[in-house]
């Protein structure tokens, strides 16, 4: 048990899709943050709109982002692969600049949206979920274009 | 009495997440102990649906009745949804998704008592 380099057991090779492997668990995350950020956008909204504008527009605008990477990462096709890179993009920056902003003025968020204080009321998940979104499609992307510089080398020795 | 159940929901829920990560770390796949355990931890969450929905029944509302309400309907999804969504996957991974249905199911016993205190932990 001095080097288990490749684990031996499961031969389960590489994930096929961005929603397998490593993918899965991301998914099944993203999937209970698209639910939970719209859902308490939505009964915020239709109960006590006036109390917190901002914040609720931006855990209804999150909420959206959550939904849209949870969907693109479970199709996983090339297309839907480039908008999860987006939105995951979208979300990394969203948390980092609603959660300076919340510091910076408390005032505006009387009540907390899913990324105020760099969403330290969801045990920083929203802060590091996007981080490993955007190195699992990495990893796609690298897949990708190694498959295509095989290809076109394939073509050419042909 | 009254927070028996919230408080094994709590402990069964982080054993669960426990165990499920041990299984992802040791490189292990999907068992049907562990597809037992999440049955159980199913039955727990219905039970907890139960025991609320009577108190509402009895005329008790809580302030946030909405959102309650929402913590209802999704609280049984989760072990449900996590048990297929693990289910199809045949790697480490698998129980990994376990484990999150076992911290939410805990995080939620906590979040339904800030909604509602009334519901002990």
């Amino acid at each position: 048990m001095s080097e288990p380099a490749a684990s031996p057991e499961p031969a389960a090779s590489e994930p096929d899709s961005t929603r397998a492997g490593p993918g899965r668990l991301l998914v099944a995350i993203y999937a209970l943050f698209a639910l939970s950020a719209s859902a308490r956008a939505g009964v915020q909204i239709a109960t006590k709109f006036s109390h917190a504008p901002v914040a609720y527009m931006l855990s209804a605008f999150a909420g959206l982002v959550y939904i849209l990477a949870t969907v693109t990462l479970a199709v996983g096709s090339p297309a839907a692969r480039r908008i999860a890179v987006v939105s995951c993009s979208v979300e990394l920056a969203g948390v980092l600049a609603v959660g300076t902003w919340s510091l910076a003025d408390p005032a505006t968020f009387p009540d907390a949206t899913v990324w105020s204080g760099y969403g330290s009321g969801y045990g920083f998940v929203p802060l590091v979920l996007p981080v490993f979104g955007l190195l699992w499609l990495r990893r796609w992307a690298r897949r990708a274009r190694t498959q295509r510089m095989a290809a076109t080398s394939a073509e050419d020795a042909g | 009495m009254n927070g028996d159940v919230p408080t094994t929901i709590i402990v069964a829920g982080l054993a669960l997440a426990g165990y499920a990560l041990l299984m992802t770390a040791r490189n292990r796949r999907m068992t049907v102990p562990l597809l037992a355990a999440v049955g159980v931890l199913e039955i727990l969450l219905l039970v907890q649906v139960g025991i609320i929905v009577a108190r509402l029944a009895g005329g008790e509302r809580p302030a946030a009745l909405a959102t309650l309400i929402g913590y209802l309907i999704a609280m049984p999804f989760i072990p449900v949804a996590a048990a297929f969504w693990g289910l199809v996957e045949r790697s480490r991974w698998g129980p990994a998704v376990i484990a999150i249905a076992g911290l939410v199911a805990a995080v939620l016993m906590v979040r339904l008592h800030q909604i509602w205190p009334v519901i002990h932990v």
